[in-house]
């Protein structure tokens, strides 16, 4: 039990990294140190975790879910929270992935950051992410999950806007920053509420005992519907899901690795960690399911297509990122839980190394992020064109590399419990990003070079960033064969699904039980939609290698869809009409300007007789507008009377 | 009569100020030193009243023939004002020579204040509320016009004084329906025989216009009018003063009188704080949104901050009293943080409270702007800072009393007022600086500053040690 | 209809009359005398109610010593410039009386017809012997002793702030 007792050192080495470098960085000025303190914090944590994992295997399945205590947090009227750790599978697997992924990303901001004068409050900052989404994951009640999800909120939106001073898009990053963390709070809204659903139902927030009782309670369906609703709210808040997916796209404007670690690999799957926690709710809400699923399926699809027209390198991967991030959850909506979560670590993987990548090659062309003005880079930087080729390979789901497994997982489940349909649109979706992703690899590294050769010399970059690059390439090959489908694998070959099992066994008792097919369907299935990513590279390949003109006559002939597309079906401005301005509006023009100050003064401005200055002040203060603030309290109390009347 | 001598001992920290005040005015009269001498005499009786104040809150009594109660919960509420105006005091001492000339009235008048306020959170006798009320407000009034040079703190005063007179007309007249209906002013007596008074109409009544005076206190939404202008026009560590140990003990007040109801007896007034609380969250938040000046902004902020209190008042179990306290004690430190950061960016004549003056904060004082960032998001009720234990405890006691809905109303209002806390933090990191002029960073109000972010995280990290003196207390 | 409920009529509109007189008047000097019949209806009504300690010191206190200065004041100063105070703006008045006059009604009614049950405690003898000076005496001195040095302090408040606010001139 040693190294599990330890796992709080995981949350407190990050926390110390972000207060020594928050504090002092400004002081210490050696980039090397400041990276140091700030990798190793995050290094060491991972360390930590893998060795609590190894002890976790080393024990039997049923004591392989253990809680740290750290103290009583809140104790108050019923309620008691300790703030503990749970140390099970899955905040295990979670834990990898964040530290493991995470230090290759701290190493590598370690040279792609160089020079940078923000470049203590850069680790800083991901010190502080890390430490949050490490109590996101390990949390062992809804209180301490909470905490991280808004610090992780709260990180993001710090490194949003990291580059203040720089323009981003029509407007600023600090718009951006701000746009993500109003949009995320809408999900908190959700998710806050479906805490309190869940302490009234349960009179509890610790995991261990809401979904005990969620398992043996009879509790009305409606109530599980309500409470998983509301959870799912949040979800599409931190997960970029529709409706709420827009901010994810703008959140392109922070540094290159925060975009991989936050905007990829981590604190987005947090939704479908907290989904996949709380497997029980939902698998107790079938209606709740199929929302899940469906929102996944539409998110995934309507996010690939827009991908297939975007020219930033970043904005192509955002939103890949979103429609994967739909994969997970159509996956968890389908109860394929452990799926879905084999899904967060293998994009996790492949996801992170396509940023960095993207980073490697932003960084060699001196900030371009147009593809259209890359072309040719292949020769100019080989590893990061293999490393980007590799992980090009492993998100459209080619057999044989990490992407391909958990993608067919998800793929077989949509069918054997969905349907027909979902597994169609899932695998139009997987042609789509076959197609998206070549266009940019090719766009990228093949063709002419379309760039200024007077201004622009790309080069490869330094070791510290190809060689975390080489290690995501590697994990994004192999790290699929830990979950090797059972009809290859046999029926305890799923290492993963196996692992995970014990988490999900009280959903999965729930729902109803895969329906029988046949080994053979599951093949056949899996090669239509392998078939059908391989003919959908070959043609992206075909028109952008090859025939780029294709591709213009296409998009002149379509001309209206491919606007549509180019301006993401125009959500934002449909959000910025319908919400934005009648909030704004009606604060400034009705609530304040009308309510609160010109009918209330009877067209007497109060606000502008406080700046009047002058001799003889005693004539010029308003006490007409005193009048009119009494005559609302008369109304305000006439009100509260014919209450009172009424009433009794 | 007192019983014995032990009465005046158990009544240590009212009298601490008391004689301080006696002292002040003495030492005002006869020496010119006065302005080095005041400040710290006043920190020096707040700390004091205020750690006697809890090393006694277990001696719960009440003196003087059921006059005035001390320990427990008053023992809470006055630590709270007295830490608190000890802050208001040390951001005030270099604040007050950029906002004007000098005046040893200032320490003088907050200490009766702070008088007036122990008096309301302790008192067992309906009496002793309007004395409490009358001494604080009475102090107020005059706080917020002390500067006779300043055309808006002149008409804020003015404005706070009428309108103040007016709710305190209705609270009279409660008073004396409340009188005519049961033939007494003790408050334990109407606690006891709430249900059945509560069947009388001329004392739901006479509850009623009590109610609505004390509504005004507080800042709720219809009775909010003076709120604006009078946060924005007076001194801003006046403001901070106002806004925080002010409201405090409104609602220190409200619970006593509420005592009933919080032990149990059915609410009959729970419609019409529900109504209150929604329309402050709503109006407060929305409203703040289209605010620029930063004090005006907070106004608005400590609109919708009452609302989210008055949820506690509508719910009105045990749970929802340890709340209130808790969220008036978090409130109070985030709110006097905030204030005290704007004054000392403020420039002379009112000026430099605009968001566009903290612009580019972050470059000129990190120190500063962190801080502020923190309060932004402390009120902004994100975790693990102490404003979210308050709203989350208040929104716990809502449901407890089923009152979802009005929880419901509540974190979604919350929701909406986070745009404009976030905006402030967007000017101080995410701008260039617009205007250029140089901050004076006081020490004393710094070491203000800092002492709050360190309460406020304290509360937010470990909120149980707060917690638990509350919950001990009350019951 | 005894000859207590015909005083009581006569005093409570004659108070009613000179306070809304007093407040539209526009030469504060008439404002000032109508304040003094005022105290002086709210005095005789004290006196109904078996208050004579507090109607004597209304009389003595505030419409001697108190209304005394106020007229000096007024008349040491030109107050005929400062009659524009108040801005005069009809809808908001209307609307003022309008509002008042409905808060009026519903008070009243429930008063009188307010249900479920109105009730009120009135104890003539108590009242009798409460108003008597000897009685204020005992009960300010012990019962009330607390409030009472509160009373204290609010006055001390109350003149401190005055000179703030009237002092001539900081240095």
């Amino acid at each position: 039990m040693v190294i599990i007792n330890l796992i709080y050192l995981t949350t407190l080495l990050p926390l110390a990294g972000f207060l020594i470098n928050g504090l002092f960085g400004r002081k210490i000025k050696n980039e090397k140190i400041i990276g140091i303190i700030g990798s190793a914090a995050v290094g060491i944590s991972f360390l930590i975790v893998l060795g609590a994992f190894i002890q976790t295997l080393g024990l039997p399945t049923e004591e392989r879910s253990n809680t740290v205590e750290l103290f009583s947090w809140l104790n108050v009227g019923g309620l008691h929270i300790k703030f503990a750790y749970l140390v099970d599978q899955l905040s295990l697997t979670m834990s990898l992935i964040v530290t493991g992924v995470g230090f290759l990303i701290h190493v590598y901001s370690i040279g792609y950051m160089h020079g940078d004068k923000g470049f203590w409050r850069f680790f800083a900052y991901l010190n502080l992410f890390i430490f949050a989404m490490m109590n996101l994951v390990l949390g062992d009640n809804f209180v301490v999950l909470f905490l991280g999800w808004e610090g992780v909120g709260l990180c993001s939106y710090l490194l949003i806007g990291f580059w203040y001073d720089r323009k981003f898009e029509k407007g600023t990053t600090s718009q951006a920053a701000k746009k993500a963390f109003v949009v995320n709070r809408i999900g908190d809204f959700g998710f806050l509420l479906g805490m309190f659903l869940i302490y009234m139902t349960f009179d509890s927030l610790n995991f261990k005992e809401v979904f005990s009782r969620a398992a043996s309670f009879p509790i009305a369906e409606s109530t599980f519907g309500l409470i998983a609703l509301f959870l799912f709210i949040g979800a599409t808040g931190k997960s970029a899901q529709i409706p709420l997916f827009v901010w994810l796209p703008d959140a392109m404007a922070g540094p290159t690795p925060v975009s991989a670690l936050i905007h990829a690999a981590t604190m987005v799957t947090a939704g479908v960690y907290m989904v996949s926690r709380a497997s029980i709710i939902f698998a107790s809400a079938p209606v709740v399911m199929t929302v899940v699923a469906v929102t996944g399926l539409l998110t995934a699809i309507m996010a690939a297509s827009i991908g297939l027209v975007q020219n930033d390198i970043k904005k192509v991967l955002a939103y890949s990122t979103v429609s994967q991030l739909g994969y997970m959850f159509l996956a968890a909506g389908v109860g394929a839980f452990s799926a879905s979560i084999f899904h967060v670590m293998t994009h996790a993987f492949f996801k992170a190394l396509l940023f960095l990548g993207a980073g490697s090659v932003i960084h060699g062309m001196h900030d371009e992020q147009n593809i259209q003005k890359y072309g040719g880079l292949k020769k100019y930087m080989p590893k990061t064109y293999i490393t980007f080729f590799i992980a090009t390979l492993a998100i459209t789901g080619v057999p044989g590399l990490s992407g391909f497994f958990s993608k067919d997982e998800i793929l077989w489940s949509a069918y054997a419990n969905g349907g027909f349909v979902f597994w169609l649109i899932g695998a139009i979706t997987a042609m789509l990003t076959a197609f998206y992703m070549f266009r940019l690899v090719s766009l990228t590294f093949y063709g002419k070079e379309r760039f200024d050769h007077h201004h622009i010399h790309p080069h490869e970059s330094p070791a510290l960033m190809t060689v975390p690059l080489m290690i995501l390439a590697f994990l994004s090959v192999v790290g699929g064969y830990v979950g090797i489908p059972k009809v290859f694998a046999g029926e305890h070959g799923n290492l993963f699904e196996g692992w995970l099992e014990p988490i999900y066994a009280p959903a999965q008792a729930k729902l109803a039980t895969f329906g029988s097919h046949t080994h053979l369907e599951e093949i056949l299935l899996m090669a239509v939609s392998v078939a059908a990513v391989l003919s959908a590279i070959y043609f992206s390949l075909h028109v952008y290698r090859k025939n780029p003109q294709i591709a213009e006559n296409v998009s002149n002939k379509f001309k209206g869809f491919y606007n549509l597309l180019l301006n993401k079906y125009f959500v934002d401005e449909a959000y910025e009409a319908a919400v934005v301005q009648p909030i704004q509006k009606g604060s400034e023009k009705f609530l304040w300007k009308i309510f609160d100050v010109k009918i209330i003064d009877g067209m007497v401005n109060g606000v502008a007789s406080l700046v009047e200055s002058g001799s003889g002040f005693i004539r010029k203060i308003q006490t007409g507008v005193t009048q009119s603030y009494a005559v609302v309290m008369m109304v305000g109390i006439a009100l509260a009377l014919l209450w009172l009347i009424l009433s009794l | 009569m007192p019983q014995n001598n032990y009465e005046y001992f158990l009544l240590m920290p009212q009298l601490i100020i008391a004689v301080g005040i006696v002292l002040s005015v003495l030492i005002e009269i006869t020496t010119k030193k006065s302005e080095q001498i005041l400040p710290w005499l006043s920190i020096a009786l707040f700390v004091a009243a205020a750690f006697d104040s809890v090393f006694n809150i277990n001696q719960n009594f009440v003196l003087f023939g059921g006059m005035i109660e001390v320990g427990g919960k008053p023992a809470i509420f006055n630590f709270i004002f007295n830490i608190g105006a000890a802050l208001v005091v040390l951001s005030s001492i270099d604040y007050l020579k950029k906002y004007g000339t000098y005046y040893g009235e200032y320490y003088i008048l907050v200490q009766s204040s702070v008088l007036g306020m122990m008096v309301m959170s302790g008192a067992k006798d309906i009496l002793m509320i309007f004395m409490g009320l009358e001494l604080m407000s009475i102090c107020f009034y005059v706080l917020a016009g002390i500067n006779r040079k300043k055309l808006s703190a002149n008409e804020a005063s003015m404005k706070y004084f009428l309108l103040g007179a007016f709710a305190t007309g209705f609270i009279v007249y409660g008073i004396a329906l409340i009188y005519g209906a049961t033939g007494t002013t003790s408050i334990q007596n109407l606690v006891e025989n709430f249900v059945t008074y509560s069947s009388n109409i001329i004392f739901v009544l006479g509850f009623v216009f009590f109610l609505i005076g004390f509504s005004f206190k507080i800042a709720a939404v219809p009775f909010h009018m003076w709120v604006p202008d009078v946060y924005q026009g007076s001194a801003t560590t006046v403001t901070s003063l106002m806004s925080t140990t002010g409201k405090a003990a409104a609602f220190s007040v409200l619970m006593i009188m509420l005592s009933a109801v919080f032990s149990g007896a059915s609410n009959v007034f729970r419609p019409y704080f529900a109504t209150i609380s929604a329309l402050s969250m709503l109006f407060g938040s929305i409203v703040a949104i289209s605010q620029t000046n930063l004090k005006r902004m907070l106004a608005y902020s400590s609109i919708s901050h009452a609302g989210y209190m008055a949820i506690g008042l509508a719910a009105g179990n045990l749970f929802s009293v340890a709340g209130i306290i808790f969220y008036l004690a978090a409130y109070a430190f985030m709110n006097i943080g905030a204030f005290t950061i704007i004054s000392i960016v403020e420039g002379e004549n009112d000026s430099k409270t605009d968001l566009n003056s903290f612009a580019g904060l972050n470059a000129k004082s990190p120190i500063l702007a962190a801080s502020m960032a923190l309060f932004m998001f402390a009120l902004a009720g994100i975790p693990p800072l102490a404003g979210f234990f308050g709203k989350y405890y208040v929104f716990i006691s809502a449901i407890q009393s089923n009152l979802t809905w009005l929880a419901i109303l509540g974190v979604l209002s919350s929701v909406i007022s986070v745009y404009f806390y976030i905006r402030v933090v967007v000017f101080m990191y995410f701008k260039g600086s617009v205007e250029d002029f140089e901050i004076q960073i006081s020490p004393y109000s710094l070491t203000a500053v800092i002492i709050t972010a360190l309460l406020i995280l304290v509360f937010g990290i470990l909120p149980d040690t707060l917690m638990n003196v509350i919950t001990s207390v009350i019951r | 209809m005894n000859i207590q409920i015909i005083l009581f009529i006569v005093l409570a509109s004659v108070a009613a009359v000179s306070s809304v007189v007093m407040i539209t008047r526009k030469n504060a000097v008439i404002s000032a005398v109508f304040l003094v019949l005022n105290f002086f209806a709210l005095a005789g009504l004290y006196l109904l109610l078996n208050a004579q300690f507090i109607a004597v010191v209304q009389i003595i206190v505030y419409a001697g010593a108190i209304m005394v200065l106020f007229l000096f004041v007024l008349m040491l100063l030109n107050t005929e410039t400062e009659h524009k105070l108040f801005v005069d703006k009809r809808a908001i008045k209307f609307f003022s009386i309008l509002v008042s006059a409905f808060v009026f009604v519903q008070v009243a009614y429930l008063i009188f017809f307010g249900h479920p049950s109105r009730t009120l405690t009135p104890d003539e003898a108590a009242s009798v012997k409460a108003g008597t000076i000897q009685a204020i005496g005992q009960q300010l001195y012990t019962n009330y002793i607390i409030p009472f040095e509160i009373a204290g302090f609010l006055l001390l408040a109350a003149t401190i702030g005055a000179l703030v606010l009237a002092k001539k001139k900081f240095e």
